[in-house]
């Protein structure tokens, strides 16, 4: 059956012509065009909004990980400190007598020096990195005998006095290897109980 | 997100100023640039082979304290870390600080590696630690005594007749003292060391197994 509807090719010429004239623009005049322009309300442009800023994170629970972060860093630079510290303190080298110490932290080992004509007495060795303001010893009551305890791991650990400036080797101790420095050390053995 | 990134910025740069704070602090700030820079490679060194570090450092911190010149403490440090690496090579695998320090401190003395190895070998059974504190104890005594013009053979060689019977740590303290109060009563070293040996091997020879601290081996073979 054939299709009802015709198509623009297949129109009579005069119908062709009139179809033509209906579906042409007609032409604008300009002043026409600009009066109709003229006489239409204006109307602001708004910006298109902006979109609301997606977080993957909320700014507070970025700052709150930004303040955990800088505490976790503090934390581990003093966790590493102190392990250093700990370090220098712990495992060494030689002994006096023989010190006893628990096998899992420091113990007391009582150092004594009998200076009764000394002014200052300090210790310096292997626990305190030589430094002779690190452990002042104090005069006992008998006024002769200068004393210090001092919390050792078990170990071994060279060491002298420094009694008014001038270094001098533990007499009761035993002592260290001929020294490379020219002044001989004394030792103690920190053991383990 | 950029407070985070400056809080980890910040972390990291303080973590870092840390790592070069505790590198710089194992050698003491009084000495020079170079020599500071070369004890620190010879620290690295240790490191690197498993030797403790800490000696290293603290013998260049007595070295300042001593008033030593660079010179001298570079060479002290060069020294000791060839003595414990010598002394890790005696004693074997260990990561007992003080028995490399005592070893170390041996050979410092001027005992031959040849006694030291011998020693050792006296003392090494399951290399536990009551073995490893009656060694240690040992080569302080050995020391000790060298110190006091024992001759190290002779020295070596009482200490090792104790080892070989087991005498603990204390033993030996008690050895050094009894030494020491016969040199003072104006005996000669050695005559000191050989007399009290004599007793202590005496002693320990008459105990019965289970009487000593630690047991009695079998005999090697």
């Amino acid at each position: 059956m054939r299709d009802p509807r015709v198509h623009d090719d297949e129109l009579p010429e005069p119908l062709d012509r009139a179809v033509s004239l209906i579906r042409d623009e007609p032409p604008l005049r300009a002043e026409w065009r600009a009066a109709v322009l003229a006489g239409l309300p204006t109307h602001e442009i708004a910006p298109p909004p902006t979109p609301r800023r997606q977080w993957s994170l909320s700014p507070f629970a970025a700052i709150a990980a930004g303040i955990v972060c800088a505490l976790a860093g503090a934390g581990a630079t003093l966790i590493a400190v102190n392990a250093h510290v700990l370090a220098t303190v712990a495992p060494l080298v030689t002994p006096t007598a023989m010190a006893s110490a628990s096998l899992h932290g420091p113990s007391s080992v009582r150092f004594a020096l009998v200076a009764p004509t000394a002014v200052h007495v300090s210790i310096v060795g292997d626990f305190n990195r030589w430094n002779p303001a690190a452990l002042p010893l104090k005069r006992s009551a008998d006024g002769r005998t200068w004393e210090i305890e001092v919390p050792l791991l078990p170990g071994r650990y060279t060491y002298a006095f420094v009694v008014d400036g001038r270094l001098a080797r533990d007499p009761v101790a035993p002592e260290a290897a001929s020294d490379d420095f020219g002044i001989a050390n004394s030792v103690v053995l920190v053991k383990g109980s | 997100m950029r407070l985070l990134i400056i809080s980890l910025a910040l972390a990291c740069a303080v973590a870092h100023a840390d790592g070069q704070l505790r590198g710089a602090s194992e050698v003491p700030a009084r000495l020079g640039p170079d020599a500071r820079a070369a004890i620190q490679r010879l620290i690295d060194s240790a490191r690197v082979a498993g030797l403790p570090t800490a000696p290293l450092a603290d013998k260049a911190a007595e070295g300042v304290l001593k008033g030593a010149d660079d010179r001298r403490v570079l060479s002290a440090v060069q020294t000791l870390l060839h003595q414990l690496i010598d002394a890790r090579d005696i004693l074997g695998r260990t990561d007992d600080v003080s028995l490399l320090g005592a070893t170390a401190s041996a050979l410092q003395a001027g005992v031959p590696v040849a006694e030291l190895r011998r020693l050792a070998a006296a003392s090494r059974g399951s290399m536990s630690a009551a073995d490893s504190r009656a060694l240690a104890g040992a080569l302080v005594t050995l020391v000790d005594l060298v110190a006091k013009r024992v001759p190290p053979a002779a020295a070596s060689a009482s200490i090792e007749e104790l080892l070989r019977r087991h005498a603990t740590e204390e033993q030996f303290v008690v050895l050094r003292g009894e030494v020491e109060r016969d040199i003072l009563g104006g005996q000669s070293p050695e005559a000191a060391l050989a007399a009290r040996t004599r007793a202590q091997v005496k002693a320990l020879d008459a105990l019965s197994p289970s009487d000593r601290t630690l047991p009695r081996r079998p005999p090697p073979g």
